[in-house]
């Protein structure tokens, strides 16, 4: 028991998350057996996208970590996406299990309401986003997640000077950035964003389409016939800390 | 926050600032990006400005390296730098359902495959910081770490012509030059010595007569009173890493028909090399009276299909052949319901956590569990008879079958018990020599395996004599041996439980033949390792699964990139005018019977020959120290790391330092690595996003994939010029620029014949290129049109003339097939459809004959040393040396090793984002049963020792150790009594020391050291002086019989 917790924290270690006021128990109290089908989702949007992560699929490997960190350029200790794992049972009776946090995109995010510059809100079509341009960076958004979803982009860079790929241009939002001292994205607050640039052009977020296992299906909830409720018609999902009544549109199958 | 300062304790920020700027002044590290700004200048601005990563003109396709696999890729620039990669859409390696091949590369562009985290992660091996620019020359001795840059033709000057090259530091030697090892030039003479060692070696000639033929030409060879250790050249040594094909051949023209020296070395023992021997031979037909061809390396599982998978030991999910292909197929099976799957592990890997059952079985004792199989399934009557029954192709034909076995074929008994050649039909007067005969009715019938009239059942189990000769069929010896233990001692062996195996087998035994056993490394790096290979493989024969949709095949292959087939444009065979035939036995004495050399002098042999392997990577560094068959003057490392790599390398640490037996030491790296950092000389090389090869399938696709490996980005290293020719500094420039200066033949002006020159290296690779476009078959590259041709400039605007100019490139070819080269360029490849996997219920690329249970060619050859013979049966063997003496070090833990899906061996450290980020070092995992035995926690320091390396040091050169230490990882996933550390942390190089370049310091970065690396632990052969324990026949070299003691610190 002691054991997973340790193991599980120095994952997180790894992953630079830590010092970020999140109470890391909290983020582990899954709502397993969630009774909600999806009728009951609280969304009346005309457009709702939303991302179904199966983890009897999921084989932790990582790959989404990485596509998203190349596409979108995040520096050292800013992770849109991380994998969890959890070990449990006793010899030989045990297993390890992962868990792909992205952002929730809540339907109720509690980072909204706590930005002071309305630098973050709930788009139309179920996106979290933020606004570099308008963000002052003070990070109370940060701590308002439950999830841990958000980092502050301190402006390091894995390599000094920074290389070539790190000071190529980056697209999030669809529009162009370069990493520069003094310029967004670098003392800006940064999260997922379900790859929005990549949405616009009809392409899946980096981390459904690299997935070795196939374990994340991308769609909008709210479309007749999509991939995600058709999926998941027959079985009970779950949402991460449920109870909070963040509503994440990150639905789970399956068991952490 | 960044995520090095925990595991950087000693490496201020400042410090490596300093550093860089100092690097950047030199620039002999590439941390400035040539042509990043003029590319960056010429850049299209996409449609919108917003997402330029799908605009066909910054995309190109090419194929990975960051493991061995060689999936295809699809890398994104912008500016002219690589932002990201993905997985090629028009090859089944990465995405299963692949695009059309004759898709526009225009209409390509929003579909991606998928790619692993190290293969994504590639962009941080290719960018490296630490990556070398300019030639090193050590400044002190060897191992010192300092070094003076030099320029590359200077350097060329002195490695070629040798002398005092190191006087200005005091080091009084004469050194010999290349120029003095290669001396045998010429073509005719060199033929003639070699047809006349092949004679002595059939015992048609002797030394004698060969001295007397040969008088004149006697101080070519190394030595005239054995003159099959062949010429002087072959005291060059060329010992190479991972290499694709392609790259392989182009070396091999230089090393073997240039310089004229047998001594190309791979390092494929350290790999799957007991696996590929093993299926290969268990898959060898047999025409005119001879055993071979048709043998297929890498048979797997059909993932797609399959309904229940046995894995033994290998890491489907993170490392073994292509986590690409097979999690897909394999999550999916799970998920629907279709499959099912048990592991055979010590180690409860990914794919364990996935599975029904994991059974975490003692190491070594896969072939055991395999033998506790067996004897259920004969018990109990579950095999499949008909298909080991039929001993000729018409038997199978008139069954339906796709294939046939040996099971039947009788096999002499000699000596009592030992198990012999198979019988032939003219020894008891039914039949000719080239026959075999089986039992039928109590009667022997003769039997000619490709007979495709007469339909011959043999029977099961024959325990006979027929005129008075002893014989057996396999299957009733492989009983004997399955039967020689019961279940209960089966299961003491193995240490899993009677109702496991039980269970395992009946499962296993109930999908009729979409069941499959799947291994690789796991089983086979024991010294044990060619029967446990064995005895899996006869598992998927007794269930009849051969080319069955579910079963087992092979993979589809490629098409032949060396032009050997009819209508292909460039057949490099006959490409070589004068080439220098290379002859004698390698310095690894593979490919050779002990017995038919001149050497032989009874047993036991000074050290071990390996006639069924080759590419023995754990002999070379030993051999040369022994002298045996005959030392060494110069040798040529690339892409490969012994020090690191070779299990117990620090073993072979003093011959490298050593002058006397290595005089001149020359690598080429794209790095000052952890073993480079030894040599005399480090020369650049590029990495594989800037280079040339032409790879082929995985060994987990069913269709045919030939990859294009092509310079993708503008190459970090220097320019060079060579023949006239400008090129970035590489192993490619290297020998090209040796070649030069040795006048050797192959290379420069009119290489390949009149008016054909080998000048640049894509003279070489682009004539690979055609023949895969214009070998036969299905989906044969087209003309392109006007818009892919332009596509094909403008994605290649940012790369140099000095590797890519569209007028040189042309003329590496013939004109009428440029425009179908470049449509295979444009795609990285060329590639069949998905659609070409199944035909009804079988697999269309097939194995497709003899499935073979006994191997008589390995049970008439004795191992050298021992003198003892091999079994031509699978086994159970505890741990032996090659005295065959059983090692038991009665140390409390085995050691295994393993990799994380991010790692790979020796090269990924510097990936950021992946290995350091994910996890920032390994660790020694252990049981918490074990761990609470010895009053270890989590995160405890551990040291390790072993009866190889008792006080647990780790040499770094002769002065200087490290202790072995690690953190303990305590988990319940381990099965206790063993212990395993993960093989890609813990470098002493490679970017983690300091270095003195041109008398300033280069700092390292110390979270690239962190971690612990096993290699010195593992246990070494008390015989052979200093090399690893080896599995003799597939040649192995044992990574997981070494014995441990943790101390607690």
């Amino acid at each position: 028991m002691n054991q997973d917790k340790i193991d599980r924290r120095k994952a997180i270690l790894g992953l630079g998350l830590t010092g970020m006021g999140m109470a890391f128990g909290e983020l582990l109290r899954v709502s397993l057996n969630e009774s909600d089908k999806w009728t009951k989702y609280p969304s009346s949007k005309k457009q709702q996208y939303a991302m179904l992560i199966n983890l009897d699929l999921c084989i932790g490997c990582n790959s989404c970590t990485i596509a998203c960190k190349q596409e979108n350029h995040t520096p050292p200790g800013v992770q849109y996406n991380i994998v969890l794992k959890k070990r449990e049972g006793t010899y030989p009776q045990c297993k390890e299990r992962y868990l792909p946090r992205p952002c929730m995109h809540c339907e109720k995010p509690p980072c909204v309401k706590v930005c002071p510059v309305g630098a973050t809100k709930k788009r139309k079509d179920g996106i979290v986003d933020i606004d570099y341009n308008k963000c002052i960076g003070c990070r109370y958004c940060l701590t308002a997640c439950p999830y841990g979803a958000r980092a502050y982009d301190f402006g390091e860079n894995y390599y000094t000077p920074p290389n070539s790929f790190e000071k190529a241009r980056s697209y999030e939002y669809g529009n162009e950035w370069v990493r520069e001292k003094g310029k967004s994205p670098i003392n800006n607050v940064r999260k997922c964003h379900f790859c929005l640039h990549r949405i616009k052009k009809g392409l899946e977020p980096a981390c459904v389409q690299s997935c070795m296992a196939q374990a994340r299906t991308f769609a909008d909830i709210n479309q007749v016939g999509n991939a995600i409720t058709t999926n998941i018609a027959n079985e009970n999902f779950w949402r991460l800390k449920d109870e909070l009544g963040t509503f994440p549109s990150v639905l789970y199958v399956g068991k952490f | 926050m960044t995520d090095n300062h925990k595991a950087c304790p000693h490496l201020s920020r400042r410090d490596f600032l300093k550093s860089s700027a100092f690097l950047g002044s030199t620039s002999f590290l590439a941390t400035t990006l040539a042509g990043a700004e003029r590319s960056y200048a010429n850049a299209v601005k996409s449609e919108d400005g917003t997402y330029p990563l799908i605009q066909p003109e910054n995309i190109l396709y090419s194929a990975c390296l960051q493991c061995t696999v060689a999936c295809s890729i699809k890398v994104k620039l912008i500016d002219g730098v690589a932002v990201k990669i993905d997985g090629n859409p028009y090859s089944t390696m990465t995405l299963a359902k692949n695009i059309p091949y004759a898709t526009k590369p225009h209409d390509a562009v929003t579909i991606d495959g998928k790619l692993c985290p190290k293969g994504q992660a590639g962009i941080q091996h290719a960018y490296d910081p630490y990556r070398l620019r300019r030639v090193l020359k050590r400044k002190g001795p060897r191992g010192s770490n300092e070094w003076e840059v030099i320029p590359f033709d200077q350097a060329i000057t002195e490695v070629v012509e040798g002398g005092k090259l190191f006087s200005h530091i005091g080091e009084d030697t004469d050194i010999p030059g290349l120029k003095d090892i290669i001396i045998l030039k010429d073509a005719t003479v060199a033929k003639a010595m070699k047809d006349d060692v092949d004679k002595i070696r059939k015992k048609e000639m002797t030394v004698a007569e060969f001295k007397e033929k040969h008088k004149n030409n006697l101080h070519y060879l190394i030595d005239p009173n054995h003159p099959d250790k062949g010429p002087k050249n072959n005291q060059f040594l060329y010992q190479v890493g991972r290499i694709h094909n392609g790259r392989k051949e182009f070396t091999q023209r230089w090393v073997k028909d240039s310089m004229g020296s047998v001594n190309w070395i791979e390092k494929t023992t350290l790999c799957g090399q007991t696996s590929n021997k093993s299926w290969t031979f268990s898959t060898m037909g047999y025409t005119s009276g001879k055993w071979g061809g048709g043998g297929h390396k890498s048979p797997r599982p059909d993932h797609w299909n399959n309904e229940f998978l046995l894995v033994f030991g290998t890491i489907i999910f993170e490392a073994a052949y292509g986590p690409v292909q097979q999690s897909e197929p394999i999550t999916e099976g799970i998920n629907s319901g279709r499959l099912k799957i048990a592991v055979v592990d010590p180690r409860m890997t990914k794919v364990a956590s996935k599975a029904w059952k994991w059974l975490p079985v003692k190491p070594g004792t896969d072939g055991a569990f395999a033998l506790a199989m067996i004897r259920w399934m004969l018990e109990n009557d579950r095999y499949d008879k008909k298909y080991l029954a039929n001993a000729t192709k018409a038997a199978a034909n008139a069954d339906g079958e796709l294939g046939y076995s040996n099971a039947t074929y009788l096999v002499k008994i000699v000596d009592g018990d030992r198990a012999e050649k198979h019988l032939r039909a003219s020894e008891i007067g039914i039949g000719t020599e080239e026959q075999f005969v089986v039992m039928q009715n109590g009667q022997p019938v003769a039997v000619t395996p490709e007979d495709k009239v007469d339909a011959i059942e043999g029977e099961l189990f024959a325990d006979t004599e027929i005129e008075g000769i002893k014989v057996k069929s396999p299957l009733q010896i492989i009983k004997e041996e399955a039967f020689s233990k019961t279940l209960e001692q089966w299961s003491e062996v193995t240490g899993i439980e009677v109702k496991d195996i039980i269970e395992v087998t009946k499962e296993f035994t109930s999908y009729g033949r979409k069941a499959g056993v799947e291994f690789y490394r796991g089983p086979i790096k024991h010294t044990n390792g060619w029967y446990n290979a064995h005895a899996l493989i006869i598992l998927n024969f007794l269930v009849g699964n051969p080319d069955w949709k579910g079963g087992t095949s092979k993979p589809g292959g490629g098409w032949n990139y060396m032009g050997a087939n009819a209508g292909q444009p460039y057949d490099f065979k006959k490409l070589h005018p004068n080439k220098v035939n290379n002859f004698g036995i390698p310095i690894t004495r593979e490919g050779w019977n002990y017995e038919e050399s001149t050497l032989f002098e009874g047993y036991p042999a000074k050290r071990p020959w390996y006639p069924f392997s080759g590419n023995v990577a754990q002999e070379t560094w030993a051999s040369a120290n022994d002298e045996y068959p005959y030392g060494i003057k110069a040798a040529l490392i690339s892409s490969h790391t012994p020090m690191y790599s070779i299990p117990g390398g620090q073993a072979q640490l003093k011959t490298l330092l050593d002058p006397k037996k290595v005089p001149l030491l020359i690598s080429c790296d794209i790095i000052v690595g952890d073993t480079s950092q030894y040599s005399d000389y480090i020369f650049p090389d590029i990495t594989y996003l800037e280079r040339w090869a032409t790879p082929g399938a995985g060994h987990h696709d069913r269709v045919k994939n030939s990859q294009i490996r092509q310079p993708v980005i503008e190459p970090l290293t220097e320019t060079v010029e060579v023949f006239g020719e400008k090129m970035p500094a590489s192993l490619e420039a290297l020998m090209m620029a040796i070649a030069e200066k040795l006048n050797s033949s192959g290379f420069g002006k009119d290489a390949f014949g009149q008016g054909m020159d080998l000048v640049r290296m894509e003279d070489y690779y682009l004539k690979n290129v055609a023949n895969v476009t214009f070998d036969k078959g299905l989906n044969m590259p087209e003309d392109v049109q006007d818009d892919e041709m332009k596509l094909f400039r403008e994605s290649r605007r940012h790369l140099t003339p000095a590797i890519f100019d569209e007028e040189k490139w042309k003329k590496a070819l013939k004109p009428e097939e440029w425009k179908k080269v470049v449509y295979a360029l444009n795609r990285g490849g060329r590639f069949e459809s998905h659609e070409e996997t199944y035909d009804g219920e079988t697999i269309k690329k097939r194995l497709g004959g003899m499935s073979r249970l006994y191997l008589e060619e390995v049970a008439t050859t004795r191992h050298a040393v021992s003198g003892k013979y091999f079994y031509g049966y699978p086994i159970y063997q505890t741990v032996l040396d090659s005295m065959g003496k059983e090692v038991n070090d009665k140390r409390e833990f085995k050691l295994i090793t393993f990799k994380e899906v991010w790692g790979t061996q020796s090269r990924t450290i510097s990936n950021y984002w992946s290995q350091v980020s994910i996890m920032p070092e390994n660790g020694v995992l252990m049981n918490s049963i074990d761990a609470q035995k010895l009053g270890i926690k989590n995160g405890d320091m551990v040291q390790i020792q072993s009866a190889s390396n008792p006080e647990g040091i780790h040499l770094l050169d002769l002065g200087k150790s490290r202790p072995v230490i690690g953190k303990a990882k305590v988990v319940e996933g381990i099965r206790p009594g063993v212990v395993g550390i993960s093989t890609h942390f813990g470098h002493w190089g490679y970017g983690s020391n300091d270095i003195v370049v041109d008398g300033a310091i280069i700092k390292g970065e110390a979270k690239r050291g962190a971690g612990v690396h096993p290699n010195p632990l593992f246990r070494l052969d008390d015989n052979l002086r200093g090399t690893t324990l080896s599995e003799p026949i597939g040649g192995s070299a044992s990574f997981y019989d070494t014995e441990v003691t943790i101390i607690p610190l």
